[in-house]
């Protein structure tokens, strides 16, 4: 799939993961999402991002008992693992759901792991828009 | 003396299990028989397609539609009752957010069409038949409605003025929505007649359901003696009452067995699944992440429990009917 | 030039049904086709859940039998665990079926057969309805409907929470067990529901056998079909509802086959025609070749007749004085008279209703035993019951995780498909006289029709009675010639 470049949104937590709306290339990237926590982050969200035409999710939280708010991150991370059955049973690949427990305060590695998700998404080629994922499996 | 008002009643894509809800009001029946004129009831009265469709525009004071749209005759049906009546109230999990045969929408229709008429064990198709929306018997036609790709809720199809959740409704929400609807004090447009708290408020096993709960394992239904006194999340059992809507006096879990939501969720939920999802999510516990991916695998089919009612409604899974 | 009568929507199966009835040239009628237009796919997207889930997903397959998919389906998940009930748990669950067998009968044959006995088939369809029937007998008969319809329905939520959709059948047990207090107004229930029954009986023989036009309008040939049978028997044949073997027998009576539920695959098949969703269901032996009557034709029927004609007798003793009478009057068994269902509808509830009497007063019924909890995962399991309207084959087959694989649902009224088109065509062809068919052929289609109560007849719906039947008429280039219709109430 040459000419398709994946359409990631990316949620990163503000204690883990650098002070993104102080990295002006950063911010201005369109579907990067600055939250307090990733346990802020609600199903709804992910589902609305894949709804919109998002090609795949990566949320960026903290590691594990590191979360600013005791257990967010470990509340997020079983939230992912129950909603990637979720999305496959609306025909989405599971794996177009990434979430990377890190610290990163610098915000150097968060344009890496977003490139990263994008290369590995364009193996799997678009996300069929949700009504049509399910003739998709067919 | 004013002519009493006219209601309609129809049924869908449905069981029938709404129509025996209306029928099992028995007595209470009989008044609210008395204080309208039912002049639409295919199930129970005579079928008049045309006697519908002689009535002025909204001449119908309320009609009460139950199941989900699957096909085109269930479409031109809704759209005739909803041009004919004043009031349209969407009576059952089906009407109100595609029940149970919203989980079709998790595959295609070719899938089950695939399956049903030649993959079953059963099925004798030497010749590959399948059903046909017109058929040519030797000079005769044969028509069957078009059964369409998706399963849609009825506001996806007509504007919905009033929604009665229930897989079906109980009599006594019944009869204080039509009587509502009769004497017209009645909430906004758009209002679900039914209480706003979840289930858990009302439900006897929530008094000893302690504050802060965890809970380290799963269980299904099958794999233990559930207690009645304690709640059921408590003893590892998924129940959704804590994000469902009340109202239904708690059947299931009186009957020892866990909530599915067929109420819909409490108001302002735009996903219920998503809602069910993070509300077991939150009470998981476990010493390391490692464990916690063992723990939410044993969650065995989240797609068709938490989506259960709502698939049809579902941020995923929603649609609106394009006009042909 | 054929003329095309179209009778849209006639009744509701799961949904919506019709009847495309064809004339030729000299009016007399050429063909007829019942056709189901719903399919809802519960085979398909019941696939990748948990098979314990099933008993609470199935029953809404259909509003007007339930109870009868939620324990094929319960039952289904004994034989995937290898897990049979407690013989309390059992006793439950038979409790709550033959509750279910009551209702369910009593509301058909008052609701939709009585008006036509009680009004006389002639009647101005307007009065031919329940209002009619409790105008003639008295506003008590109706209470009694209620009443007794009521009570039972209790016993189904009682037991099993909701009705309609009864939930919560477990492999191996039931969720709740029963208390002593509740036994009380179970005994009671049961012995009323055993009283109602001979009033019903008494009153079926009042209105119909000592009405010489009714008896010569049952014993008609135009609403006879010979077709083979099939219905649950017990070990020595008797009469089972709740569990059996299946047995079949021919157009002459005699057995052709006895088989476990597990075994249905070998026996049935499903042919599929383009004008229908329904699958026609068929004796794979001798094959589907059409739609024929008579010796070496694949077609059989179920429902009440079919449990009559099949048992060799019924275990409970009023019943089976019933049953001995039904076929001295009817002739020697197999009866082919398809109005004779209604009958045979009230001999079923007689023994259901004896049943429940025996139930709710066994000691066990209040034990606390209720879970059979030695479950053992084997894959497979097939459930089958013999639900109102026929024979219900419930085949589940799972991964190691009791997630399910394939599911394939035989529904009752499948097996009556080919049987009620046959019998409309051959009810309209035994009516039709005059070449401008008449209101007659209405009614005609209509009592071929209901007999075997399709679960689309709904029949406890029918409130006042009438059956929505619209006759459009089109002429060969379909364009709308006349259209019958039940005349306006007002
Ligand atoms: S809401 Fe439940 S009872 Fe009503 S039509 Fe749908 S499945 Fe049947
Ligand atoms: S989760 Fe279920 S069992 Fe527990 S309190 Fe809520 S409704 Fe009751
Ligand atoms: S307990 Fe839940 S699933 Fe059961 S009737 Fe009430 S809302 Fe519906
Ligand atoms: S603060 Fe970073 S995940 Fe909670």
């Amino acid at each position: 799939m040459e000419n398709y470049s994946p359409k990631v949104v990316c949620f990163s937590c503000r204690f883990g993961w650098g002070y993104l709306h102080e990295d002006p290339n950063l911010s201005r990237l369109p579907g990067m999402v600055s939250v307090t926590c990733s346990g802020k982050i609600e199903t709804r969200h992910v589902l609305s991002a894949f709804k919109r035409g998002a090609d795949g999710v990566l949320i960026l939280a903290c590691p594990e008992g590191h979360c600013h708010f005791q257990d967010g991150n470990f509340k997020t991370e079983a939230k992912i693992f129950m909603l990637r059955k979720v999305l496959s049973g609306f025909g989405i690949e599971g794996d177009r759901l990434r979430m990377v427990m890190a610290v990163d305060p610098a915000g150097g590695l968060m344009s890496q792991q977003v490139e990263e998700l994008k290369k590995d998404l364009s193996a799997l080629g678009p996300a069929a828009a949700p009504a049509e994922a399910a003739v998709a499996q067919a | 003396m004013t002519a009493k008002p006219k209601v309609a009643i129809t049924w869908l894509g449905a069981c029938g299990g709404c129509d025996e809800a209306i029928v099992d009001l028995n007595e209470a029946l009989l008044d609210v028989a008395a204080a309208i004129e039912i002049v639409f009831w295919p199930v129970a009265l005579d079928f008049k397609y045309d006697n519908v469709r002689a009535f002025k525009d909204s001449e119908i004071a309320l009609s009460i539609i139950t199941g989900c749209v699957r096909n085109s005759e269930h479409a031109e049906v809704a759209e005739l009752l909803r041009r004919k009546s004043g009031i349209v109230l969407a009576f059952g999990a089906c009407a109100c957010f595609g029940g149970t045969s919203g989980l079709a929408n998790f595959i295609s229709k070719k899938e089950i069409f695939d399956y049903v008429y030649k993959d079953a064990p059963t099925v004798v198709n030497p010749n590959g038949v399948f059903p046909q929306t017109v058929t040519e018997l030797d000079g005769k036609t044969l028509t069957l409605p078009e059964f369409y790709e998706h399963v849609y809720a009825l506001n996806q199809v007509i504007p919905v003025d009033y929604y009665l959740p229930g897989c079906p409704p109980p009599p006594d929400l019944i009869a204080t929505a039509v009587k509502a609807v009769l004497t017209g004090d009645l909430p906004p447009r758009g209002s679900t007649l039914a209480p706003r708290r979840a289930l858990c408020d009302t439900c006897p096993r929530n008094k000893k359901k302690p504050l802060r709960l965890e809970i380290t394992k799963i269980n299904r239904i099958h794999q233990i003696e559930s207690d009645p006194d304690f709640c059921f999340l408590e003893q590892g059992i998924l129940c959704m009452g804590s994000a469902t809507r009340g109202g239904c006096g708690e059947t299931c879990v009186r009957n020892n067995i866990p909530c599915r939501g067929c109420f819909g969720p409490v108001p302002g939920v735009e996903d219920a699944g998503g809602r069910y999802l993070s509300a077991i999510a939150s009470i998981l516990k476990t010493p390391e992440t490692e464990d916690l991916r063992d723990l939410t695998a044993t969650v065995m089919d989240p797609a068709g429990t938490f989506y259960r009612f709502g698939q049809a409604v579902s941020i995923l899974g929603r649609e609106k009917l394009a006009k042909p | 030039m054929a003329r095309q009568i179209t009778i849209n929507p006639i009744t509701r199966l799961e949904g919506h049904g019709k009847i495309e009835i064809f004339l030729d040239d000299q009016g007399g009628v050429e063909d007829a086709y019942w056709q189901v237009v719903e399919l809802r796919g519960f085979e398909k997207f019941c696939l990748g859940r948990p098979a314990e889930e099933m008993p609470r997903i199935v029953p809404n397959i259909c509003g007007v039998c339930p109870s009868a998919h939620h324990m094929a389906s319960v039952k289904a998940l004994d034989d995937l665990y290898s897990a049979p009930p407690t013989r309390t748990a059992r006793l439950i669950r038979e409790l709550e079926y033959n509750a279910f067998y009551i209702e369910d009968h009593y509301i058909h044959f008052f609701f939709l057969a009585a008006p036509d006995f009680v009004m006389g088939p002639e009647a101005q369809p307007a009065h031919r309805n329940i209002l009619g029937v409790i105008g003639k007998l008295g506003t008590e008969i109706g209470a009694k409907v209620i009443d007794i319809r009521k009570r039972n329905r209790d016993i189904i939520r009682l037991v099993f929470g909701k009705a309609p959709h009864p939930e919560g059948g477990l492999p191996g047990g039931v969720p709740r067990g029963i208390t002593e207090e509740e036994r009380e107004t179970i005994i009671k229930t049961a012995d009323d529901s055993v009283a109602f029954a001979m009033f019903a009986l008494e009153l079926f023989k009042d209105l119909v056998l000592k009405n010489e036009k009714y008896v010569d309008l049952i014993k008609s040939p135009s609403f006879s079909l010979a077709t083979s049978y099939m219905s649950l028997v017990g070990p020595d044949n008797q009469m089972a509802l709740y569990d059996g073997k299946v047995r079949v027998v021919d157009s002459d009576g005699k057995q052709t086959a006895l088989f476990a539920p597990t075994d249905y695959v070998d026996h049935i098949g499903e042919w599929v025609e383009p004008w229908t969703y329904i699958k026609l269901t068929h004796l794979r032996n001798p094959g589907w070749h059409g739609f024929t009557e008579g010796p070496g034709s694949a077609i059989y029927r179920v429902g009440p007749l079919a449990r009559l004609n099949v048992a060799d007798r019924i275990a409970t003793p009023l019943a089976e004085k019933e049953r001995q009478e039904f076929f001295t009057v009817l002739g020697k068994k197999p009866v082919h008279a398809t109005l004779a269902n209604h009958w045979a509808r009230l001999i079923t509830a007689l023994s259901a209703a004896e049943q429940n009497q025996r139930i709710s007063r066994e000691p066990d019924l209040t034990s606390k035993d209720i879970r059979n909890m030695k479950l053992s995962l084997k894959k497979v399991g097939v459930g089958c019951v013999e639900a109102p309207r026929g024979t219900l084959f419930h085949h589940y087959e799972t991964d190691d995780q009791g997630l399910l694989t394939r599911v394939n649902l035989i529904v009752a009224t499948q097996h009556n498909a080919a049987p009620i088109c046959m019998s409309v065509k051959k009810a309209a062809q035994g009516f039709i006289k005059a070449k401008k068919p008449r209101e007659g052929l209405l009614n005609v289609v209509e009592m071929a029709f209901r007999a075997y109560d399709p679960c689309l007849a709904c029949a406890t719906h029918h409130l006042p009675g009438g059956m929505p039947l619209t006759l459009v008429l089109r002429d060969r280039q379909g364009e709308l010639v006349e259209v019958i219709r039940r005349p306006e109430e007002q």
